[in-house]
């Protein structure tokens, strides 16, 4: 392809295209053109001869050839746009403003012709010009021809299709330019986006495309390409920060767990201990390794999907009523006051799987972290925007304000909490859970009942609504 | 796998890709057979397909890396009977096959089972334990049904989960734990021998 880019772009073609079907038919137009008025120059000058020829043909039936000679010889000299010839029965010239006839009467008794007159003008110079001619045999015998000059018309009509000509080459210029110009602007707005994919397929998903603020419809690309990277880069990068986590997480326990097995065989070699519990300490560990693996894995995935598979239409009260049957004893054990505020009659779209998964991690949260004598409550409503949210409230230590952006993240877990189980992965996994759905998490202060050890959590997942 | 398994008193026979595997499904008569989703020359979800087309019911466990919810359902469409993803406890792989296995002989109807002196009529949807009445809630019931069917075998956490409430997934906390403390004071209290035991790293297990 050798070709300069430009005229390989498609708007290009596409004003080539229409340059050329626009030339097709503007010819077909001046071609049209031309036949009207060459076709009709030709009528007039006929219709000027007939007229003249009848003239003549009225002079001789009146006055004889004699006449018509006279009168030939007078109006050949006062009228020079016309051309008169007078001749004899074997066709010799007799009188009038040509030498020669150009047309040969054989059979016939009138016949029109056209042809060229040669010429020579004032300065010597040989003309030619086109005319048209009648020649008729008289009722004598005698022949007479008359013939018009019609060069200066049809120069006119020539001068008119010149210009039209004139006028299709500067519309095609201007085309072409058109076509160039638009093609360059297309190209530069293209060549952005195409500098920002080639990139990306570089492996840099930083660079992002121009946004013009025009709203036009390069724009909506612009903006589908940089929203499309965006969200490659945050699951890509999520699952970097996934693959660190893990790693990082999983270093502790797995280094631990070698300790023990280590400290086990010298123990057993030695004969002081059974190493049976030691066994039984590292199946412990890790089973715990593997759960923190599994969750990560459901977080990561979750994440890499973008919008949660398999979203049915179900009654979120039906649903919190399951989880609610599932933690009830839980809370009942540890003394907690568990109740629920199911609105019934909602409707949400969602993976229902999904939606237990997070709803169990927050009632998790919340058993763990209210003390006994405390209280849960789980809410399911509609907001009045049609959103369906729900919300897990406790009477626990709650979550200082600073750190409720924190908390959400893989493996971050508070001063407070370290003691408790868990491998910080939980609210981490509801935040997944409501992102695949478009929706959101919410974390602000519970009730904060006096005489308690804190302000509570109040933790919302709020689904938007659908369908 | 196979070694822990045979250990256990099941024999077994293994095939290195899905084609053996499906030869030897079709020689030999097994109990279970434990088939991974991802195998060469023949995957495992093809392999089940073929087996039953030919009329072959032989339960099957799927294990797989692969574990969301389309995969799993991917993978009981195309007629496995159960699903286990990786990595997995050991304790959890024997419960399962040994469910599986069970299921094959206890045949599809029954309206009364019987463990001990333990009796669930399951038409009436009462208990008896002795000849005494024992007052259950719904989801109580359901799960001593499980129970009742897998006697004498080990449930793991995870299966009561995923059979008796359907959910997938792993919680945190010992809810399942306290629905089973629950069920053992209801069953048990009052008589000798506790039926429902724990069994360490595993879960639980009924006695007769």
């Amino acid at each position: 392809m050798g070709a300069p880019r430009i005229l390989r772009t498609t708007p290009f073609r596409l004003t080539l295209l229409f340059l050329a079907s626009f030339a097709a038919a503007a010819s077909a137009f001046l071609a049209y053109i031309y036949l009207a008025t060459a076709g009709e120059v030709s009528r007039r000058a006929d219709s000027n001869i007939s007229r003249e020829m009848a003239s003549l043909d009225a002079v001789y039936r009146r006055g004889g050839f004699a006449a018509l000679n006279q009168t030939i010889i007078e109006r050949s000299t006062i009228n020079p746009t016309l051309l008169y010839l007078l001749m004899d029965r074997t066709g010799a010239p007799i009188s009038g403003s040509i030498a020669k006839s150009p047309i040969a009467l054989d059979v016939s008794d009138r016949a029109w012709g056209s042809f060229v007159l040669t010429d020579t003008d004032a300065d010597g110079a040989s003309t030619r010009r086109s005319a048209r001619g009648l020649e008729e045999r008289l009722s004598g015998g005698e022949r007479l021809f008359v013939g018009a000059d019609i060069s200066e018309s049809e120069a006119y009509v020539v001068g008119i299709v010149r210009a039209l000509w004139g006028a299709g080459a500067l519309v095609l210029l201007l085309g072409l330019g058109g076509g160039l110009f638009v093609s360059r602007n297309v190209t530069k707005n293209i060549s952005s986006l195409t500098h920002v994919i080639d990139s990306a397929r570089g492996g840099d998903l930083r660079a992002r495309a121009d946004i013009r603020g025009t709203g036009d419809e390069y724009d909506e690309l612009a903006n589908g390409l940089n929203d499309m990277l965006d969200r490659l880069e945050r699951s890509i990068g999520g699952l970097r920060h996934a693959g660190d986590a893990i790693a990082h997480d999983l270093r502790s326990p797995l280094t631990r767990l070698r300790a023990r097995l280590e400290s086990a065989m010298i123990d057993a070699d030695a004969g002081r201990a059974d190493p049976k519990q030691a066994l039984h300490q590292a199946l412990e560990d890790t089973d715990g390794v593997l759960r923190t693996f599994a969750a990560v894995l459901a977080i990561a995935r979750l994440e890499a999907i973008g919008d949660a598979p398999d979203q049915t239409l179900f009654d979120p009260a039906s649903l919190g009523a399951d989880i609610a049957e599932l933690y009830e004893p839980l809370c009942e054990e540890k003394q907690i006051d568990f109740k629920t505020e199911l609105t019934p009659g909602l409707s949400v779209r969602a993976n229902r799987e999904f939606v237990a998964q997070a709803l169990a991690n927050l009632l998790d949260n919340a058993v763990k972290y209210t003390p006994s004598g405390g209280a849960i409550m789980l809410r399911a409503r509609r907001r009045s925007s049609g959103d369906v949210e729900y919300s897990v409230t406790d009477t626990g230590p709650g979550v200082s304000e600073a750190d409720r952006a924190r908390v959400v993240e893989r493996f971050v877990r508070l001063e407070n909490s370290r003691n408790q189980p868990g491998a910080g992965l939980g609210l981490a996994l509801v935040m997944a859970v409501a992102t695949a759905h478009r929706g959101h998490l919410e974390l602000d202060d519970g009730p904060g009942l006096p005489g308690e050890n804190g302000p509570g959590l109040r933790a919302a997942l709020v689904l938007p609504k659908g369908g | 796998m196979a070694k822990s398994l045979s250990e256990l008193g099941h024999s077994c026979l293994t095939a290195e890709d899905g084609e053996v595997g499906l030869l030897k499904a079709r020689e030999g008569q097994f109990d279970v057979m434990i088939i991974d989703r991802m195998m060469p020359r023949r995957d495992g979800v093809s392999m089940v397909e073929c087996l039953r087309r030919d009329g072959d019911q032989t339960p099957v466990l799927f294990l797989s890396a692969m574990g969301e919810i389309t995969h799993r359902v991917e993978g009981l469409n195309a007629g496995g009977d159960d699903y286990l993803v990786k990595p997995y406890a050991l304790a959890e792989l024997v419960a399962r096959v040994e469910a599986l296995s069970r299921r094959r002989e206890t045949g599809s109807v029954q309206t009364l089972l019987r463990v001990g002196d333990l009796e669930m009529d399951l038409i009436g949807r009462s208990v008896r334990r002795a000849g005494k009445e024992i007052d259950l809630q719904p989801r109580e019931f359901q799960l001593l049904e499980f129970l009742m069917r897998h006697a004498d075998q080990s449930v793991t956490r995870t299966m009561l989960l995923e059979k008796v409430w359907e959910y997938h997934f792993d919680p945190q906390t010992n809810v399942i734990d306290v629905h089973i403390s629950r069920l053992r004071s209801k069953i048990d209290k009052g008589f000798d021998r506790p039926m429902l035991q724990t069994v360490r790293g595993a879960g639980y297990r009924l006695e007769a």
